[in-house]
């Protein structure tokens, strides 16, 4: 199993630059540099600006030779402060792609550094690494809900072929997946925050009750009554969350009851119920468990789209998560932000992948990988 | 494929100069037998009619209202703009246009859209999968690769960077983004059909009269694979209608001044907290109904085409 797992991880490493390759390959296509926004930002001096732009091989014309030369620099196998080809040596005077201690440079992603936002003036780093519990809390939230509740109304309908709950749910699976999630999360911030005024449509916390999310005084303030804490994010998680999974629910409770009708029609479901066993065990113990094979492997590969769904759930709620930073960042082409978040996000797709093979493997005993 | 290629049967009493001499000799060919089971599919059938009342608004939007969307109207109130009471059927948005004009006139880029995405996606998605199926070997290796490479890339994120580096707001640009990205799903769809059907008995048989490679693969094998790939073009239709309403939403779609549904959808949200619904309402109305008719339609087809489902 190790080694499976080993194999698969290196196998995954030609894929991930790939995809790091055409993305940036098509940021940096499209006309316009960073110095010009750069310019803009009054935190930086002019100098320390000159200095970043030449470390990161920063080019002002789009050609080519001037793309791969910035994803040396991107990478952190180049440090264009030398010219030449003396830009493959750092300033300590060994090949730049080694880590810092054996002589190497300290830019670039092989070193931790993922850039600077054009648009902030901050670290890239600091940026995601800021936005990433809130969209932990959104996406782990609507994670449980969805995997419980799709298993749930699947099983239920499935046992109860053709009942009216069943039609009823073939029916609303129909429709949640032909929504789009937008428009469903607009629907639901008119009833229940305008119209009935039952929840809050925005932020992941009460403004004027709370200091600011996710900053130190916030969570000091987490300290002192976690449970007022926790209720007052789970009010406004309720409509993000039921936005966000809805069309995942719809689509997996009929591939649930799928599996489910599939695995009690099979030959020792009815042996068990020929040996006179109790239909709940029957159903509980002999069917659901084989059902949930497929199940485990589908969800599985569907966790990206989690934070696909998050892009815009977050931009609606206006929830501090990188979805919203991702959408921010388009706008204001912010390339390095861009990229750091394009490696998280196809990082979480290619471990998705791998947990899904790796699952197939664990919960059901008649694989074998060696 | 078999029936048409078939002669006709011929009539049981083959008179010439009878009237019925042509009807009766009139086989029902492959699409005429198609159309006949979509025929019996009622939900296939809603969807197609509610299709065909979308792309006849598409056709005739602008005739059922009697001004532009665009003309902003004084006697339209913003910010809350009037309710569908006040101003039927669909009220007005918060910048004084009328919704029922947007979404009549939102049918036609939004229909576009989903249909010109198909036809680019159809198109590389079946010319790659018939090369990586039909040659197999390193042709399929390196193209699967790219396939699976395309696969891996986060599709919202892609077509959001896409669209805002390239877009610029105009049509053409968005369709390329849309289409360049959507194939990838269907080649592997196309490539698994003809790594199965090259196998058979029928390609052997136009290879062995000297068939060329190009022409048995279209001409023999992919009026073999068409069900599956009808069914999947559909598909491509709506998920391209929901993702310009997507992008668009979040404007880095079309131009403020070109309507799609999307489009329409674009900024409704500040006037919810006002308690105008009827803004975004009706244009995701009309993108959820568009969408359901083609999903209906493709569950038609997949029954329809199906050449093992025989009356």
């Amino acid at each position: 199993m190790t080694k499976f797992i080993v194999r698969r991880i290196i196998g995954l490493i030609p894929l991930l630059f790939g995809v790091v390759v055409i993305s940036f390959l098509l940021m940096r296509a499209a006309p316009g540099g960073p110095q010009a926004a750069l310019a803009g930002i009054k935190s930086i001096t002019e100098a320390d600006r000159d200095k970043w732009l030449a470390r990161w091989c920063l080019q002002e014309e789009v050609s080519l030779y001037n793309i791969a030369l910035e994803f040396g620099g991107w990478l952190g196998v180049l440090n264009c402060e030398n010219e030449g080809w003396e830009a493959f040596i750092s300033e300590q005077g060994g090949p730049n792609a080694l880590p810092a201690f054996l002589g190497g440079g300290d830019n670039g992603i092989i070193h931790g550094d993922l850039g600077l936002s054009i648009k902030a003036g901050r670290p890239v780093t600091e940026l995601i690494s800021e936005r990433i519990p809130a969209t932990l809390i959104l996406t782990s939230v609507a994670l449980v809900l969805w995997v419980g509740v799709a298993i749930l109304v699947g099983t239920y309908a499935a046992v109860h072929r053709y009942s009216l709950f069943d039609q009823g749910m073939t029916f609303l699976a129909y429709v949640f997946y032909s929504l789009p999630t937008f428009w469903l999360g607009l629907m639901l911030i008119f009833i229940f925050g305008v119209a009935l005024g039952l929840v809050p449509t925005g932020g992941i916390i009460t403004t004027r009750d709370w200091p600011p999310f996710n900053t130190p005084q916030y969570w000091e303030a987490f300290g002192q009554d976690p449970l007022a804490a926790v209720a007052d994010i789970g009010r406004h998680l309720i409509l993000p969350v039921i936005t966000l999974v809805a069309v995942n629910i719809a689509a997996d409770s009929r591939f649930v009851r799928a599996s489910m009708l599939e695995s009690l029609g099979q030959d020792y479901v009815r042996t068990a119920k020929a040996k006179g066993l109790a239909s709940r065990v029957v159903i509980g113990k002999h069917a659901f468990r084989n059902a949930m094979l497929p199940v485990v492997t589908n969800v599985a590969l569907e966790i990206p789209f989690l934070f696909s769904g998050a892009i815009v759930t977050e931009t609606i709620f206006t929830w501090p998560g990188m979805g919203r930073l991702f959408i921010d960042s388009v706008g204001a082409r912010d390339y390095f932000v861009l990229m750091g978040l394009l490696l998280v996000t196809s990082m979480i797709v290619l471990l998705a992948n791998l947990l899904a093979d790796v699952l197939y493997a664990v919960v059901d005993p008649r694989i074998r990988y060696d | 494929m078999s029936e048409s290629t078939l002669p006709a049967r011929p009539a049981a009493t083959p008179d010439p100069e009878s009237a019925d001499y042509e009807v009766a000799l009139e086989s029902l060919n492959q699409w005429q037998l198609a159309w006949r089971r979509f025929r019996r599919h009622k939900m296939a059938m809603v969807g197609l009619f509610i299709f065909a009342v979308m792309v006849f608004l598409a056709v005739f939007g602008p005739v059922f209202w009697p001004y532009d969307p665009l003309s902003l109207r004084s006697d339209l109130p913003g910010p809350q703009g009037l309710s569908p009471l006040d101003l039927p059927p669909m009220g007005s948005d918060g910048a004084g246009r009328s919704v029922w004009s947007l979404v009549s006139n939102g049918a036609r880029l939004s229909l576009i859209i989903g249909m010109s995405t198909m036809a680019i996606a159809v198109t590389i998605g079946v010319s790659v999968g018939a090369a990586a199926g039909f040659f197999g070997g390193r042709v399929d290796g390196f193209l699967m690769r790219f396939v699976d490479l395309m696969l891996t890339i986060p599709f919202l994120f892609i077509v959001l960077v896409a669209a805002r580096f390239f877009g610029a707001g105009e049509l053409l640009p968005l369709i390329l983004i849309f289409g360049l990205l959507s194939w990838p799903g269907l080649a592997r769809l196309v490539r698994a059909l003809y790594l199965s059907l090259r196998e058979q008995e029928f390609v052997q048989a136009a290879k062995a009269v000297g068939v060329g490679n190009v022409r048995i693969a279209f001409r023999h094998i992919l009026p073999n694979a068409i069900g599956p790939i009808v069914v999947s073009a559909t598909l491509l239709v709506a998920n391209a209608i929901i993702l310009e309403a997507f992008v668009s939403f979040l404007n880095f779609g079309l131009k403020a001044q070109d309507i799609s549904w999307g489009n329409a959808l674009a900024r409704s949200q500040q006037t919810i907290a006002v308690g105008n619904w009827w803004w975004p309402f009706f244009p995701g109305m009309a993108i959820a109904l568009t969408v359901i008719a083609i999903n209906f339609i493709g569950d038609g087809l997949r029954d329809a085409l199906d050449p093992r489902s025989r009356e």
